[in-house]
């Protein structure tokens, strides 16, 4: 007992920490959008590919569903460079969380395509739509419909993901932190802080999503569960 | 290359077998601890947040607050925020009580989201029927809610067993000895980090890949079953 929480000194931090968010951001999207398009790939083998391109999808997708994302980029950080190839900070966090992304976005896109009826293609062909106005008319609003809750869902999570760059030294909103924690040594309040500005922009990110999903693919969202 | 064929008899020794068993199940522990605290309070959380009395509305303020508040800290981040709650209020050292209570904290608000989700899956007409036949409360979730709602709830807690056991590698950033840690140790002894995380990668695979299988074959049971 007898600790006495003082923000003041943590708080002059505050902008600096806001910065490492930006950090944090950029990391998500790109990662996010990164795996959106090796998923997208990933996932086209999986409904048309072959047997053995498809077996080869599967595996990778058990593989980097079933194993930590920290211990990934471990492996990426400290064993690649044994074959020469070194990846600064970011881009082996980067890299790791696109490979990560890559295998879920699968899955959720392979869901997603799963969710198109036979029959309402049919449809479409009856009314002499040409491809591209299927795709716009028909398929694309159905998937998106389908697939933005739980795509928006595994932002969130990778927004949370991306405090492990911290681990690597990527200043980022928790590298920061630590950063900031090593300078004051008030360990709890620049962490609590820390904690709620991640509880902010998580919040903003689904208020955002939950807009984007309602008014533009008239998906199912709630912004508190 | 040939440095780490020459590297594989020296790393696999007994010594060290039997020291990633212990990591291993230093892993598991956490997860399981943390996976049963978090289904029975989770549970109980997902309960209470459908009463309708208004003496309990407080209760249900504070339950709504607390999944929405840690579902959105990182793992890190609670971790290290609950390490140092502990350190300064001096009420213990111990690195494994810490990490399982976090990720008991964090499991109950993840699990009971599940539950509440399988719960509300059930259509109201259910819940007045039940309620028209008399039925109590509890009666209502035992004999009618949770006989549909577990077959909503069981996949997607399943695969959050599975990110479980992944988080609970983040657990190695506080020194908790588990599987993480033991490869950053290995890999501190001078041991090629090709063999030590890899290793550390393949013993996590052979943790989750049978739950996984395991939520697979429940899933497509319980699809087909409903159809």
């Amino acid at each position: 007992m007898g600790y006495t929480l003082v923000y003041t000194q943590v708080l002059e931090f505050f902008p600096y920490l806001i910065k490492g968010a930006w950090i944090s951001l950029q990391i998500v999207v790109l990662a996010f959008f990164g795996g959106m398009f090796f998923g997208l790939i990933f996932a086209t083998i999986r409904t048309f590919g072959n047997k053995l391109m498809n077996n080869m999808v599967i595996w990778y997708v058990t593989f980097f569903t079933n194993t930590p994302q920290l211990v990934q980029i471990y492996f990426l950080f400290f064993a690649l460079p044994e074959f020469g190839i070194l990846l600064s900070p970011f881009v082996a966090v980067l890299l790791g969380m696109t490979l990560n992304a890559a295998a879920y976005l699968c899955e959720i896109q392979r869901a997603g395509f799963l969710s198109i009826r036979q029959n309402e293609l049919d449809a479409a062909k009856t009314l002499n739509f040409t491809l591209t106005q299927q795709v716009k008319y028909v398929i694309l609003p159905h998937i998106m419909k389908v697939l933005f809750p739980p795509l928006s869902n595994h932002y969130i999570i990778m927004t949370l993901g991306t405090s492990m760059a911290a681990i690597f030294g990527v200043e980022e909103l928790t590298g920061r932190a630590f950063n900031i924690n090593s300078e004051t040594f008030r360990s709890v309040e620049i962490f609590s802080l820390t904690a709620l500005v991640y509880i902010a922009i998580t919040f903003l990110a689904t208020f955002m999503l939950a807009i984007i999903g309602r008014y533009f693919f008239k998906a199912k969202m709630r912004i508190i569960q | 290359m040939e440095r780490l064929i020459e590297e594989i008899p020296s790393f696999f020794t007994i010594w060290n077998i039997i020291f990633l068993a212990k990591a291993m199940g230093v892993t598991f522990l956490l997860t399981a601890i943390g996976c049963f605290v978090g289904f029975s309070v989770g549970g109980l959380l997902a309960i209470f947040r459908k009463t309708k009395s208004l003496a309990l509305l407080p209760l249900r303020i504070f339950i709504v607050i607390y999944t929405e508040i840690f579902r959105r800290i990182p793992f890190l981040i609670s971790l290290l925020l609950m390490f140092y709650i502990f350190m300064i209020l001096k009420i213990s050292d111990n690195l494994f009580l810490i990490a399982t209570i976090t990720v008991c904290l964090i499991a109950t608000a993840y699990i009971g989201e599940i539950i509440r989700s399988g719960i509300e899956s059930i259509n109201q007409t259910q819940w007045d029927a039940a309620e028209a036949m008399n039925f109590s409360y509890f009666q209502i979730l035992k004999e009618v809610i949770f006989p549909q709602a577990w077959k909503v709830i069981l996949p997607p807690a399943f695969s959050f067993f599975i990110m479980f056991i992944k988080d609970t590698a983040l657990a190695s950033q506080i020194g908790v000895m588990e599987l993480t840690f033991a490869a950053k140790i290995l890999n501190n002894k001078g041991f090629s980090p090709l063999l030590s995380f890899g290793t550390i990668l393949i013993l996590y695979f052979i943790l989750s890949f049978p739950l996984d299988r395991f939520g697979k074959y429940m899933e497509r049971k319980l699809v087909t079953n409903r159809n």
